[in-house]
């Protein structure tokens, strides 16, 4: 006894301060708990929530860009068969349009063809008239001149009165409708 | 360098060793270690909280790999970590035990004011008995008083595991000695070695014996924490 008596004093072993480190560890300890390990443990927890979530939000979209592409497609498809559709009906609008104006052009064209024969016609009959009455004019003019170194005055003028009415009588004089 | 540590002084009958002291400054630095981290707590980490989150990971995964009682575990296993880790590397300062304190019996030359915590017999047997009675504990706890006793004494294939529980019984005893003089020795070795080479080279030879402290001191903090951790999953499963 008076051996592990000395032993423990060599190695300076105290009840007293045997008890302080127990009681100085179970503080540290109750103090380490409550405001170490417990944060620690939710901030780990909160952090692991917020990658999970960040993981799964990840995921959601890359399945809500794959369905927003599968739409994508789909609407591309249906927009070109409208596109399609509205070229078609186009084309054949364009068709039938080219066709009513071809035919328009026509018939305007007919017309204006139509009314300048007829203006020709009325023109020429016009131009004939006028050619008549001063071929009628030259002849009197000329036939005046011939008799007037022919003939007195009084003769001249029963012979031009005979010849005009000669020439009017062979239908030169008389304007044309 | 003596086994046993310095009284300083006397508060009454209660002896203020210079290893006291020290643990009281270890507890400080473990508090301001704790407040700051409260401080700077955040869901993105730094500095203090990284460290912190490393040493709480670290044991807390290697407590899972070995028990699924990892919330009654981990707790002892970490503070008996830091606690051992900071006290070893507080030691490793140049000049922590220059300074000296003077009183009525300490004579011309006093008394160093701090000496490692760990290098106290006191310290690492309050440690290996506190590690042990709470296995014990927990043992019961969880597995019953039956099974508790099952443990030491058995009558089956008499009389092999009798004995065996008898080895069982004398092991638990062995357990506290050899994990308070293992950290105990090594510390107290480790300061006796720097002391003797430091007063005969002051500069070069002592670097590879502090680099030699160095890593003893944060091996053996982990080897207690682990032996610990060890301990406890074996008593709490079922025998």
């Amino acid at each position: 006894m008076e051996i592990l008596t000395n032993i423990l004093n060599l190695f300076g072993l105290e009840t007293k301060l045997f008890i302080a480190q127990i009681v100085n560890f179970a503080i540290l300890l109750y103090i380490l708990k409550k405001f170490l390990y417990k944060p620690i443990a939710q901030t780990l927890q909160e952090r692991q929530t917020k990658i999970k979530q960040g993981l799964q939000d990840a995921e959601n979209a890359k399945e809500a860009l794959k369905v927003a592409d599968a739409q994508k497609v789909e609407i591309l498809k249906s927009a070109r068969k409208d596109a399609d559709k509205m070229i078609e009906l186009t084309k054949k609008s364009i068709q039938s349009i080219k066709q009513n104006a071809t035919e328009d052009a026509k018939k305007q064209a007919d017309e204006i063809i139509e009314t300048a024969k007829k203006n020709a016609e009325a023109q020429q009959e016009e131009a004939s008239k006028k050619v008549g009455l001063m071929s009628v004019d030259l002849s009197k003019s000329i036939v005046s001149k011939i008799l007037s170194e022919l003939f007195s005055e009084q003769d001249k003028n029963i012979v031009l009165a005979r010849a005009v009415e000669k020439i009017e009588a062979g239908g030169y004089g008389k304007a044309t409708n | 360098m003596t086994l046993a540590p310095s009284i300083l002084f006397n508060i009454g009958s209660f002896p203020v060793t210079n290893t006291l002291v020290t643990t009281l400054v270890v507890d400080v630095i473990i508090i301001a270690i704790v407040l700051a981290f409260r401080a700077s707590l955040a869901l993105n980490p730094n500095g203090v909280q990284n460290f912190l989150e490393m040493v709480y990971e670290y044991f807390y995964d290697a407590t899972k790999e070995v028990s699924s009682k990892v919330e009654i575990i981990y707790p002892w296993v970490t503070t008996f970590f830091l606690f051992i880790v900071i006290s070893n590397l507080l030691g490793q300062f140049p000049g922590f035990e220059s300074i000296r304190f003077f009183s009525a019996g300490s004579g011309e030359e006093g008394v160093p004011l701090f000496r490692t915590a760990t290098s106290d017999l006191n310290v690492t047997l309050a440690f290996a008995v506190i590690s042990i009675f709470m296995c014990h504990y927990y043992s019961i706890k969880h597995t019953g008083i039956k099974g508790y006793i099952g443990r030491f004494i058995s009558f089956k294939m008499f009389p092999i595991f009798m004995f065996v529980g008898l080895l069982e019984f004398i092991g638990e005893f062995t357990k506290v000695i050899s994990l308070s003089c293992r950290l105990f020795g090594n510390l107290f070795a480790g300061e006796t070695v720097m002391g003797t080479v430091s007063s005969m080279f002051a500069f070069g030879l002592p670097l590879p014996f502090m680099c030699l402290e160095l890593m003893v001191a944060v091996i053996q903090a982990i080897v207690f924490a682990m032996l610990t951790m060890a301990f406890m999953s074996i008593m709490i499963q079922k025998h």
